[in-house]
């Protein structure tokens, strides 16, 4: 049976923030390249390739978009200007719309207006909650805190297990690959390697590994903040160590993001010349994150947090919209589907 | 008794490291006439040059033999040299020592000496001969004959009469301008087909010195160079008038006959028995034509266009083997085109390498970037068209996807149909122009002589020579009308004295020579009341074939009559 071909699907990737990748006269060059890209597992030509003739079951059955960590090499190599690099974002963009069952990623990356409606529906929500409970601080600590572990556990299970069910029916299932059961215990290291070490971003070609390093710095401290404010009680907690080691982590997210932030206000390297909104919301979300949880604690301990309450209730609103937004829905998933789906490519390799 | 000069060539060591020179210098020396032989290093230098014409004078020469390279090389330099030495260049005779006998023999030294020896000899007693020779003068008619009218045509036609010499433009149809009078927007241009083609013609229109012939057909020519007289054929212009025929007479004739669009056969990818299927040429005037924000064909509107690309062309050996050239460019500008005319247009281009050469490949990245999708089929999977009931599919395997099969529903389907040679060949015919094996009018050297044919006197311009786009056309139509004014320019042609000669006494008239000759010289006169049969010396070339056919022997070629023939096979025995 022949591939039918969809001459408007680039338009619909062009929403997702594909730049001119019709530009491209399959050269080749970004494939040879690619650090990542083996004889094997070869991209990002087949990718391009693919989106340029909208072949949309071929794409969703593809776990190549996640074993790229955009280096940008691709790009700055293209003769063509066709942007590979950022046509493997957009991919991922596109595939995580299409992983989530509730379809709200595809509406939120599509609809800039949407997302910003809905972010403020979240503040809305936060100020009725927090007048409900008449401003009280003592309330409203206990009420966030309670948040943050419904939101985590509720996300898991409503949003990832189903979505990542749904990936691995796209691209395990779907494409009829036979592994054998043992193979998913066997290689759940990668999975966990890939998820706290980014081992793969290190393989990628530039030389001082300082992006790697960043990237691992970001999400060891992101998940410690997450352990410390979740699990230690931060705000609340009288233990020393875990306020030290809260400030600590809180201030090392705020200066990598504020980084992040500032690299892709200058545009300087081929993966952040094309911020899409998702990218800008991530990031600065996260710096808030940071910012907020910092001055909170720091409020706390200086006894200024009981006059200032719209600290607090700023903090709460940042975190409601990031762990209702954001991360169910925004580019925090990417973290957890490229996890998963370099676990899938080695399942793969596995198949009997 | 002729004093012969001999010199005999190193070519560095091309010559004297398997021939022995100074042994072929010693066995020469005293062959009778030969009062001076040296060897050189190299003879075709400066000095040696020098040396030569001094020696002309100083031993009072009168045949001078160079045994070195092969003549094609440095006929003509020897020739000049001996001329500087104020002897009849004729005189001048070459032996080949180099790739006769050096090259050849490298394995066997003493043989090449041997043959050496041999080829130097012959060339002494042809010498022995060699007779002073003066090129023919002939008139030359200062009127130039244009065939064809298209873009071509009228560009040489113009640049003729610029150079205030007379022009008549023949065009067969009963108006100029070919098929790029047929054309809308032109690639890399702003201008329209149409408009371009009038701005030339009412440019030479008001010229004094171009008559312009429309509807009119060349039907007979007679002659050669500087005198042609061809028979003209003027279609009556209005019904019940008389067929014209006149007479013109020229010095020479620009041939810019065109082109003609393959036509694919009934069933060739679907065409005729699929409404659907059109070609290049009618969707380019459908581009044109149609007005409106929708691009409508037979009521429907237009979405999806699939483009199969070289139909007609870059065929198998027995078809057309060539590819047209301008085909790539004109699909992918006109489907900007029309993307840009026309709402909800995707382009879909099934082609087998694009070959935008040159700057069109800006119309390539053009087209790339609007997004229009290639796919690259072998011309052994050709594009495959089915229907659905209700919509054309076309099926590819594209190698850029690694051989995966495609398919895509068609609205219309475009074959980019090339250019073939005109079915009508009767004025290559009537001029016996040689065509190449494509079936195109052949030049004289592809890269040397591009506009010239063998036949003097006649130049090809435009794409009855090959497939060309527009530019490269005019390019070819002001080279050709420069060359034929040269022709004409002075008024008086030199031809070569190298040609036939009929004894008048011994022919008999018997019409093999006739027959012999490729190039039409030789014609039936009447002698004193006898036939017999002379050579008309504009036209022979002197290539020799009418010689040996000749029952009672009366045909020589000048510069190389029986005897002299004779006596160099007689020393090489
Ligand atoms: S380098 Fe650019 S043009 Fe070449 S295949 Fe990759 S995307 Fe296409
Ligand atoms: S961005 Fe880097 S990792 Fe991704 S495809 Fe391009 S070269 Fe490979
Ligand atoms: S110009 Fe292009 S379409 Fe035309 S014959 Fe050549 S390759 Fe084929
Ligand atoms: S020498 Fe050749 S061209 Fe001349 S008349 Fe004889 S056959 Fe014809």
């Amino acid at each position: 049976m022949a591939t039918k071909i969809n001459p408007s699907f680039t338009d619909e990737l062009k929403k997702y923030g594909a730049v001119n990748m019709n530009a491209c006269y399959n050269c080749g060059t970004c494939t040879a390249v690619c650090s990542l890209s083996t004889t094997d597992e070869s991209f990002p030509r087949e990718m391009v390739r693919l989106s340029a003739l909208g072949l949309e079951e071929d794409i969703k059955t593809s776990l190549k978009p996640w074993e790229c960590y955009y280096c940008g090499e691709c790009t700055t190599s293209c003769p063509q200007q066709a942007n590979p690099g950022e046509l493997m974002m957009s991919l991922r963009r596109w595939l995580t719309a299409k992983y989530d069952w509730t379809g709200l990623s595809g509406l939120l990356y599509k609809s800039l207006p949407l997302m910003i409606l809905a972010m403020i529906l979240i503040f809305a929500s936060v100020l009725y909650f927090a007048s409900s409970v008449s401003f009280d601080l003592g309330q409203m600590l206990h009420a966030g805190h309670n948040f943050e572990m419904i939101a985590i556990g509720t996300i898991f299970i409503v949003i990832f297990i189903p979505n990542l069910l749904r990936m691995w029916y796209f691209t395990i299932l779907k494409t009829k690959t036979n592994v054998g059961i043992k193979y998913y215990f066997t290689s759940l290291s990668e999975l966990f390697v890939q998820m706290f070490t980014q081992k793969r971003l290190r393989d990628c070609d530039d030389a001082d590994h300082f992006r790697w390093v960043e990237h691992l710095v970001l999400v060891l401290s992101y998940l410690s903040l997450l352990f410390t404010t979740v699990f230690l009680n931060w705000f609340t907690t009288e233990n020393m160590f875990v306020i030290v080691f809260g400030y600590l982590i809180s201030f090392v997210v705020f200066v990598v993001t504020a980084h992040f932030v500032s690299d892709r206000l200058k545009k300087n390297k081929s993966l952040n010349k094309f911020s899409q909104p998702s990218d800008w919301f991530f990031v600065i979300w996260l710096l808030l994150m940071g910012v907020t949880a910092f001055l909170v604690r720091l409020f706390i301990d200086l006894n200024l947090l009981e006059s200032n309450k719209w600290l607090y209730i700023a903090h709460l609103t940042i975190l409601a919209q990031w762990a209702l937004i954001i991360v169910p829905f925004g580019k925090w998933t990417h973290f957890l589907y490229r996890s998963f789906g370099l676990y899938f490519s080695k399942l793969k390799t596995k198949k009997s | 008794m002729k004093r012969i000069g001999v010199y005999i060539c190193h070519c560095g060591g091309n010559i004297s490291d398997y021939v022995d020179v100074e042994e072929v210098r010693k066995s020469v020396e005293h062959e009778e006439g030969v009062v001076l032989a040296k060897t050189t290093m190299f003879a075709c230098s400066d000095s040696n040059q020098n040396d030569m014409v001094s020696d002309i004078k100083e031993h009072r020469l009168d045949g001078v033999v160079v045994a070195s390279c092969s003549p094609k090389l440095h006929l003509v330099t020897f020739r000049n040299v001996t001329e500087r030495g104020d002897l009849n260049k004729y005189t001048y005779v070459h032996a080949n020592i180099r790739e006769q006998a050096s090259w050849a023999h490298s394995d066997d030294k003493p043989g090449a000496t041997g043959k050496a020896i041999h080829l130097v000899k012959a060339a002494i007693a042809k010498s022995r001969y060699a007779e002073p020779l003066y090129p023919n003068q002939i008139e030359a008619e200062k009127i130039i004959a244009v065939i064809g009218a298209g873009v071509a045509g009228l560009k040489a036609a113009a640049s003729i009469s610029d150079k205030n010499i007379n022009v008549i433009l023949i065009e067969k149809e009963d108006r100029v301008g070919g098929h790029t009078a047929e054309l809308g927007d032109l690639f890399m241009s702003d201008e329209k087909g149409y408009d371009l083609i009038n701005r030339i013609y009412n440019d030479i229109a008001q010229r004094d010195n171009v008559t312009i012939l429309t509807g009119s057909e060349v039907i007979s020519s007679k002659g050669s160079i500087g005198n042609f007289t061809l028979k003209i054929r003027k279609r009556p212009q209005n019904i019940g008038d008389p067929v014209e025929t006149m007479e013109i007479k020229v010095g020479s004739i620009v041939v810019a006959t065109g082109f003609e669009s393959y036509i694919p056969k009934e069933g060739e990818f679907d065409y005729v028995v699929n409404e659907n299927v059109i070609t290049l040429p009618e969707f380019k005037l459908l581009v044109d034509k149609s007005t409106g924000d929708k691009l409508i064909y037979k009521g429907k509107t237009i979405k999806n266009i699939v483009y199969i690309y070289c139909v007609g062309s870059r065929q198998n050996e027995g078809g057309n083997t060539y590819c047209s050239r301008f085909c790539c460019t004109s699909v992918i500008h006109t489907a900007i085109e029309a993307k840009k005319k026309f709402k909800n247009i995707y382009n879909i281009h099934l082609n087998r390498g694009i070959r935008t050469y040159g700057k069109q490949e800006l119309l390539y990245a053009e087209s790339l970037k609007m997004g229009d999708i290639y796919l690259q089929f072998d011309q052994t999977t050709p594009p495959e068209i089915t229907s659905n009931g209700k919509n054309s599919i076309v099926t590819v395997t594209d190698i850029l996807s690694a051989g995966k099969k495609m398919s895509v529903e068609a609205d219309l389907i475009v074959l980019v149909t090339g250019m073939v040679p005109r079915s009508d060949q009767s004025i290559g015919t009537m001029f016996k122009i040689p065509r190449g094996r494509d079936k195109f009018y052949n030049e004289i050297h592809m890269k040397l002589r591009p506009v010239e044919t063998v036949i003097d006197g006649i130049t090809i311009a435009g794409t009855c020579q090959g497939p060309k786009k527009i530019s490269e056309s005019v390019n070819s139509a002001l080279s050709a009308a420069t060359k034929s004014f040269s022709y004409v320019s002075k008024g008086t042609l030199e031809t070569d004295p190298i040609i036939a000669v009929i004894n008048e006494d011994s022919c008999s008239w018997c019409g093999k020579c006739l027959e012999a000759c490729p190039f039409d010289a030789i014609e039936k006169i009447n002698l004193n009341n006898r036939e017999i049969a002379a050579v008309n010396s504009s036209v022979c070339k002197g290539c020799g074939m009418c010689a040996p056919v000749c029952p009672p022997d009366a045909i020589n070629l000048i510069g190389y009559r029986n005897e002299e023939i004779i006596s160099m096979i007689d020393v090489l025995a």
